[in-house]
């Protein structure tokens, strides 16, 4: 509105600075998207500083029979385990296990499937499609069901978690980047620098992928939870790292057969990961009201 | 006539999505770089036992024969023999599949008559606290580890207050299998105190799965509700003076229940995946359990046996869906 | 239309002032509007889009968004009443889709997609129907007598007819997508007329339409107007829509009324100068477009005075200062300017 005066370009970086600026105070105003993000920025903070904010850091291998199964008290806040470990200092540390399976499974999936749906959106034909129809036979089985095949045949371990996840999530960034370039595509910026004979790749990376960056930043906020959730459901099948490692998931495996007795045991760790996994959802829902500018739209349509 | 079309179509491309399922099923389980006869064979093995193993399972012919041999197996429902209960792994599975199916379809009754009420208020109810509440509690449901949900609620429901059967899914011998589904074997035998029994075992694994499920049906169903509210017809309606509430409980929401019955099929999948954890940790006697078992036994068979079963049944519920979808939706299907 | 100068307004719109609250701030989207409408009277409602038309529009019908929209000051008479200050209730029951209805600017997406036209349809005579008896009844579980019924689907039919739609029985079984936008227009024609109203107000009614059907629709629509007495309030951003069918032309500049008057006066003897830029913007023979200079103004910090000083040639100081008041260049003819065109 008040860039009939200025130079084109001084004017569209000022409306883009406007644009974060707009993006940072919604962030900091919505209080979903805010509390979420401090979830995660615990997590991280926790993953890195375990060792010193544990109170036994050492109880991640050594054991205390004579104090198992202890309930919570002022030495032990979270009460110890059945080898008589100090449960906070183990959930401390399962934090470290949860950020680097959800980081590198994630990571992965996204450096997989963004290329794949990128380049089957923007080049129609046979291939393109074929992409997509082996990504849709993949969405069609439950990721759960596929990691356990996998996982199960590689053994148990944190490194063949990682590569089930990996292989069974690629399809979803895949999936939602074709559809996202497919409509970009159309447009008239795209079209254009098509027109002015931009390369390929050149019109995929600088043109395509800036414009549906908030729709996988999104996806991968909501990814991550998702595959938190299905990491622990394979620490608690035996699937994931195998002991005496402090995965959440696995921990809940082992509090079981004590139950009802140990009430602490299996609720410490299932409470890490239900925050862990709130934050993510809560930040990919705060994003998508955000950034997606089509939702906003219609909110405010409403009103 | 368009609808009939869209219908064969679907039906068309369930064959292919089988096969495709199949082949990646088993390139999963031969291409990585592993030696799955190793594991079958157990970590004592000699590198003898290992060999016979392999010749006996078919392991040693070229990947192309397998993969053919592979399909033929599948096709003639020949999984080959679980290690856990020495019979046919289809056998396994398809006694399974009712108690499987019994606790989803109650999950997802559930979580339909919890979710679109809740959704449909909320919505009606935008930012006042009822719709807060509801917000919370929906992005909470999709957050719970489900099998530590399970715990929690047998912890809570069974040991303490001692009102629900911990595990199992009937107490004493139930009654004569007909369909499989207990439930419905009482009920067609008038045996009234297996259906109450039934009825309560169902309960906690039911609502289990149900809660997360019905997390989802109700941003969906507010979603749904928000969107056709803010619609023109909506607008057009009330600009002709038609009752409020006449416009909400017959327009509006039949527009968002449709938009939200493409999406049990999404659903369902999430569903079917907390089934395989929360199976276990009720005992419940379906297709997770057995999948666990055969995990715990190293059953290679089995686990791909079931990754095939469970495929096949999602992609069966999303055709139904998008069957149903095209049914009532005058519009058609997308 | 001298017979219509004595005649007494059925609809007046006296100093209305609104605003939307937005993220910016208070937006004041219509500034002491006024407008005057007599009963059989078609008058066209013309600005740019954003000018504030469909928001007055929607004030009259009384569908503005309720958590957004703020009403300063104003009224809205329409036959004697108030509606501003009216009892929601009475206006839902006898104003709303009776006395006043309403045809949308979009006739696809103002169906309803999962319910067929005959139902949707026959919603509209179950409560709007000149045969119901005024008010009773919860709105749930309002009977709809079969005699009445029978006589509002003879009604419907009839209506059909005369919108010019063939095999209307087949039409109602239909599904609104499974008929053309026009014969969707003529629908919502019918629909609005189907009441017996006194007021229709037709937002854009053709925007969405095709440029052959346009006229068509426009033709039918002035004269089932003309010959049921109904006057149409017609918001449009097209003169030449308004030149078609309209017996009167209010012009609207950010949420200003700058300038009324019949349709001959307004195109031989257009006073406003943002009348006259909109009337020399018009594409003439010659092929040439002769745009207006400057932007729209910013709602939430209008310009002083008349809102179109800044892009006027004939501003002068007490028009950034004050509104001019209104001066009656001819019969009929009312404009809000100090340097108005001779």
């Amino acid at each position: 509105m008040t860039g009939g005066a200025m130079t084109g370009g001084a004017a569209t970086a000022r409306r883009q600075q406007a644009g974060w600026q707009r993006v940072l105070k919604r962030f900091t105003g919505d209080r979903a998207a805010f509390l979420g993000a401090s979830l995660i920025l615990t997590l991280v903070l926790v993953a890195i500083f375990a060792p010193v904010l544990s109170p036994f850091p050492g109880d991640v291998s050594e054991f205390h029979t004579a104090q198992r199964l202890r309930p919570p008290d002022a030495v032990n806040w979270l009460g110890t385990d059945r080898m008589g470990s100090d449960l906070l200092s183990r959930i401390l540390f399962g934090a470290r296990i949860t950020i680097t399976i959800a980081v590198i499974a994630v990571g992965t999936a996204v450096l997989v499937g963004v290329p794949i749906g990128l380049v089957a959106g923007y080049y129609v034909g046979w291939p393109s499609n074929l992409l997509m129809r082996v990504s849709d036979i993949f969405l069609a089985v439950p990721q759960i069901v596929l990691a356990i095949a996998i996982a199960q045949t590689l053994g148990p371990s944190i490194e063949n978690v990682i590569l089930a996840l990996s292989i069974t999530y690629w399809p979803f960034w895949a999936r939602l980047v074709y559809a996202e370039t497919r409509s970009v595509k159309n447009e008239v910026f795209v079209e254009s620098a098509i027109a002015l004979g931009a390369s390929a790749p050149r019109v995929m990376i600088l043109h395509i992928l800036p414009n549906i960056a908030s729709a996988i930043i999104v996806r991968t906020s909501i990814g991550m939870g998702a595959t938190i959730l299905t990491a622990a459901a394979l620490g608690f099948l035996g699937l994931g790292a195998p002991p005496p490692a402090p995965e959440w998931g696995r921990m809940i495996a082992e509090s079981r057969e004590f139950l009802p007795e140990a009430w602490w045991y299996a609720t410490a760790p299932g409470i890490a990961i239900f925050l862990v996994v709130m934050g993510f959802n809560l930040l990919g829902d705060g994003l998508r009201d955000i950034l997606d500018p089509r939702i906003r739209r219609a909110v405010g349509r409403s009103e | 006539m368009r609808r009939l079309e869209m219908v064969l179509s679907r039906l068309a491309w369930f064959v292919p999505t089988m096969a495709g399922l199949i082949v990646i099923v088993f390139l999963i389980s031969n291409v990585i770089p592993t030696d799955p006869v190793r594991i079958m064979a157990g970590e004592n093995a000699t590198q003898e036992q290992v060999e016979a193993l392999r010749v006996k399972l078919g392991y040693d012919k070229p990947l192309a024969v397998q993969l053919l041999r592979h399909f033929q197996d599948v096709l003639s429902g020949n999984l080959g023999t679980s290690i856990y209960t020495q019979r046919p792994i289809s056998e396994d599975l398809f006694k399974r599949l009712p108690a499987t199916l019994e606790l989803s379809i109650a999950a997802i009754t559930v979580a339909i008559l919890l979710g679109i009420p809740l959704g449909v208020v909320s919505a009606l109810k935008r930012n006042a606290w009822i719709d807060q509440v509801l917000r919370v509690l929906s992005v909470s449901g999709l957050a719970f580890a489900a099998f530590w949900l399970a715990m929690e609620l047998q912890f809570l429901f069974s040991m303490t207050l001692r009102i629900a059967p911990l595990n199992g899914r009937i107490s004493g011998f139930g009654p004569d299998p007909v369909t499989g589904f207990m439930t419905i074997d009482s009920l067609i035998q008038g045996d009234w105190e297996s259906l109450r029994s039934a009825l309560a075992h169902l309960c906690l694994p039911a609502l289990t799965l149900a809660l997360p499920a019905a997390a989802t049906i109700v941003r969906f169903s507010r979603a749904g509700v928000l969107e056709v509210i803010n619609s023109n017809h909506v607008l057009y309606q009330r600009a002709m003076g038609i009752p409020s509430r006449l416009i909400v409980w017959k327009y509006v929401l039949r527009n968002a229940l449709i938009s939200t019955v493409t999406q049990i099929g999404l659903i369902f999948g999430v569903l079917l995946t907390n089934a395989v954890v929360v199976e276990t940790v009720f005992d419940w006697p379906g297709l997770g359990s057995f999948a666990v078992q055969s995990i715990l036994q190293s059953d290679h068979k089995a686990i791909i046996g079931f990754t095939i079963w469970t495929g096949g049944l999602i992609v069966a519920i999303n055709l139904l869906v998008d069957i149903a979808h095209s049914l009532i939706d005058p519009r058609g299907a997308r | 239309m001298s017979a219509g100068m004595t005649a007494p307004d059925l609809l007046t719109v006296s100093d209305l002032s609104l605003g939307f609250r937005t993220d910016a701030g208070l937006a004041r989207v219509l500034d002491g509007v006024n407008l005057r409408l007599q009963a059989g009277q078609i008058m066209g409602l013309v600005g740019e889009s954003g000018c504030g038309k469909t928001t007055l529009a929607r004030a009259v019908l009384g569908i503005l968004p309720r958590h957004v929209a703020r009403i300063d000051r104003g009224s809205i008479r329409f036959d004697g009443t108030d509606l501003l200050q009216a009892d929601e209730k009475i206006l839902a029951d006898q104003v709303r889709g009776r006395s006043i209805t309403f045809i949308p600017q979009d006739p696809f997406s103002s169906f309803n997609p999962v319910f067929t036209i005959g139902t949707q349809m026959m919603e509209i005579m179950r409560w709007k129907s000149p045969r119901r008896p005024v008010g009773s009844g919860s709105p749930l579980f309002h009977a709809y007598p079969r005699a009445r019924r029978a006589a509002d689907r003879e009604a419907v039919l009839a209506m059909l007819d005369a919108v010019q739609l063939p095999q209307p029985k087949q039409i109602l079984a239909k599904y609104p997508h499974e008929v053309s936008g026009g014969q969707r227009q003529r629908l919502m024609i019918a629909m609005a007329l189907l009441p017996e109203p006194r007021l229709v107000i037709a937002d854009e009614p053709t925007t969405a339409l095709d440029v052959t059907i346009q006229a068509q629709i426009l033709k039918l629509l002035r004269r089932l107007a003309t010959e049921r007495n109904v006057a149409v309030l017609l918001t449009t951003h097209d003169l030449g829509t308004a030149y078609e069918i309209c017996d009167g032309i209010t012009v609207m500049y950010a949420g200003q009324d700058v300038e009324a008057a019949p349709i001959d006066a307004f195109f031989r003897r257009p006073a406003h100068p943002y009348t006259n830029k909109l009337l020399a913007s018009l594409p003439r023979p010659d092929g040439k477009v002769q745009g207006i200079p400057g932007e729209v103004p910013n709602l939430v910090r209008p310009p002083m005075g008349c809102r179109f000083n800044p892009r006027c040639d004939r501003a002068t100081d007490p028009c950034r200062a004050e509104r001019p008041a209104l001066t009656a260049p001819g019969p009929a003819h009312a404009v809000r300017c100090y340097h108005p065109h001779a």
